[in-house]
């Protein structure tokens, strides 16, 4: 690409002008959109006495988050929901990625009925099936247990996770395959074999948007756990009625949830970028 | 779209089969079957504190679609948010994608900063919101009131507790439209680009005549996807303001959870969460159509 454009505002101005403009938005996007971060770990460092006043003062404290890691619950709720997401991000790829990998190979009536179905529960509302599932859930002895909240949170992800799997394969030439068949390699050895290796970067992708989704998931743990299994996303909303004043601890409780996810995302975001291309 | 893509390995049918079947078992348990129970708890008197279950008929729809609360704001604010959310996090999305999608010193960076709200949940996010407009404390009101404007009660007021939501999701789902048309803008080819550049095409025709059309599959696809998800949204109306004030600004979800599970009323609560669902759908397959047109012409 020919490094010389025709701008298309301030063409009047020198270049200099023009750069120094440029520097400026893109600092007062990125100021903009990383403010009510900014703000909340600026909350979270203020003592309780500074809290209401955030702008003001220049006393800072760490003792929200001391305050708030001695709470029994929150971080059990924080180990609970790690687990659960590592969990679900691990079996929701083994299901998905075949699954993607049959729509993408085969045509036919089989693959397009199974490709409406995914389409038409993707479109359910979350709300439809979760309050009968609460239902549903107890009379099975699966209300408020790590297997009723995770078995839904992989089911939740089959639809889309699919359905971009199914990209994904279609992006990959499948002659690969077709040469390992004639090579006397089976069906299962040419999936796991030869196209398998080749999605792992969207499957990497598909893993760290998983594990976000899940880990981020509200929903679910407000109506399919009650005080057995708390996950942090339900303590943190919870403390927003019952703490209603106390927001240096709220604001350290949500400092810390959003810690992992941080760091996933800022390792992930190569694998991301790369692998979402649909 | 590759071309030429034909059946590779013939009629396997116990391969695919067992390539579907934890997907299909897991979806049948847990959506297929739930939904059918919901459908069958909708046409009974099934309270949460006296589960009755005798058959009513179409009484918990009747009541569902002639509540005025239903009709007259839950409806329209939930497509209203529909609508303005998707646009909006269109909009800003596409303009970051543009940007990001030129080499400048600090890309990389500028990039990781624009992905943050990726990373956050609705929940947090709607947590810093509240805190921020917190009317009395909140930094907003406090930068408002430094610039001599008055403060509003932003989170009790009907508008500007519905503007807060909005700003909310938008700040929220920019990234992923910013991510998705990245993605598709790099992916396009550079060829008719070096020819406009070559002819002189302005800048703003280069993008109304040869991005946006090029672009056009992946931008209906993202919003298709953000629509429909828009139409559930829960968890950031449910952590800032509850619906209220009042209930003016109930969205779907939030109007068939108060029903079923703070009215206890499961019925009524399913009855809700179906029309809504059946709403969705008529939209839904709609769209799927238009996306069928857009992707293939």
């Amino acid at each position: 690409m020919a490094m010389v454009r025709q701008p298309l505002l301030f063409g009047w101005m020198p270049l200099i002008g023009r750069r120094a403009l440029f520097a400026l938005a893109l600092f007062a996007i990125c100021f903009l959109f990383a403010f009510p971060v900014l703000w909340l770990i600026l909350t979270s460092l203020r003592p309780e006495s500074g809290v209401y006043y955030v702008h003001r003062g220049t006393e800072f404290t760490l003792a929200s988050f001391v305050e708030v890691l001695q709470e029994e619950r929150l971080v059990q709720a924080f180990v609970n929901s790690a687990l659960i997401s590592t969990l679900a991000t691990v079996f929701s790829l083994l299901v998905t990625v075949s699954s993607g990998y049959m729509l993408s190979r085969f045509k036919g009536p089989a693959s397009s009925t199974w490709f409406g179905t995914i389409y038409v529960f993707r479109c359910v509302p979350y709300i439809s099936w979760v309050i009968p599932l609460y239902f549903v859930s107890q009379s099975w002895g699966l209300y408020d247990t790590y297997l009723g909240l995770l078995l839904p949170h992989i089911a939740v992800h089959i639809c889309f996770f699919s359905w971009l799997m199914k990209g994904f394969f279609d992006g990959i030439d499948p002659s690969m395959e077709h040469a390992a068949l004639i090579d006397g390699c089976t069906r299962w050895g040419a999936f796991l074999r030869v196209a398998l290796p080749s999605a792992i970067p969207a499957i990497a992708a598909l893993g760290v948007l998983c594990w976000l989704f899940t880990w981020n998931e509200f929903l679910f743990a407000l109506i399919l756990t009650g005080n057995k299994v708390p996950m942090i996303t339900v303590v943190m909303a919870q403390f927003v009625t019952e703490m209603g004043l106390r927001w240096n601890l709220m604001a350290a409780t949500a400092v810390l949830a959003l810690v992992p996810a941080f760091l996933l995302a800022l390792f992930g975001q190569k694998y991301v970028i790369r692998g979402l291309r649909i | 779209m590759a071309v030429g893509r034909r059946p590779i390995f013939g009629e396997q049918q116990r391969f695919m089969l067992f390539l579907i079947a934890p997907a299909a078992l897991l979806l049948l348990l847990f959506q297929v079957v739930p939904i059918a129970i919901g459908a069958n708890a909708s046409f009974r008197d099934w309270a949460l504190y006296n589960p009755k279950k005798i058959w009513v008929g179409l009484a918990h729809y009747e009541a569902v679609l002639t509540d005025p609360a239903f009709l007259e704001v839950v409806l329209p604010n939930t497509f209203l948010f529909m609508v303005v959310s998707v646009f909006g996090a269109l909009v800003v999305g596409l303009s970051l994608a543009l940007l990001l999608n030129r080499p400048f010193w600090g890309q990389r960076l500028v990039q990781t900063i624009l992905l943050v709200p990726l990373m956050v949940a609705p929940v947090i996010a709607a947590i810093m919101m509240r805190w921020m407009f917190n009317d009395q404390f909140g930094i907003v009101n406090a930068v408002l009131e430094g610039l001599g404007l008055e403060g509003q009660p932003w989170l009790v007021q009907r508008w500007t507790a519905f503007g807060v939501i909005l700003l909310t999701d938008i700040w929220l789902w920019t990234p992923w439209f910013t991510l998705l048309l990245l993605a598709g803008l790099q992916s396009l080819p550079k060829e008719p680009f070096e020819a406009a550049e070559i002819d002189g095409t302005s800048t703003w025709r280069v993008f109304t005549h040869l991005t946006l059309p090029m672009l056009q599959p992946v931008i209906v696809v993202c919003v298709v996807i953000r629509a429909i998800d828009a139409f559930r949204t829960f968890d950031i109306v449910w952590t800032l303001t509850g619906g209220g004030p009042g209930r003016s600004t109930e969205l779907f979800s939030l109007y068939a959870y108060v029903l079923a599970f703070l009215n206890l009323d499961l019925g009524r609560g399913s009855a809700a969460a179906i029309v809504g669902g059946l709403i969705i759908l008529v939209v839904g397959i709609g769209m799927y159509r238009l996306v069928d047109r857009v992707t293939k012409s």
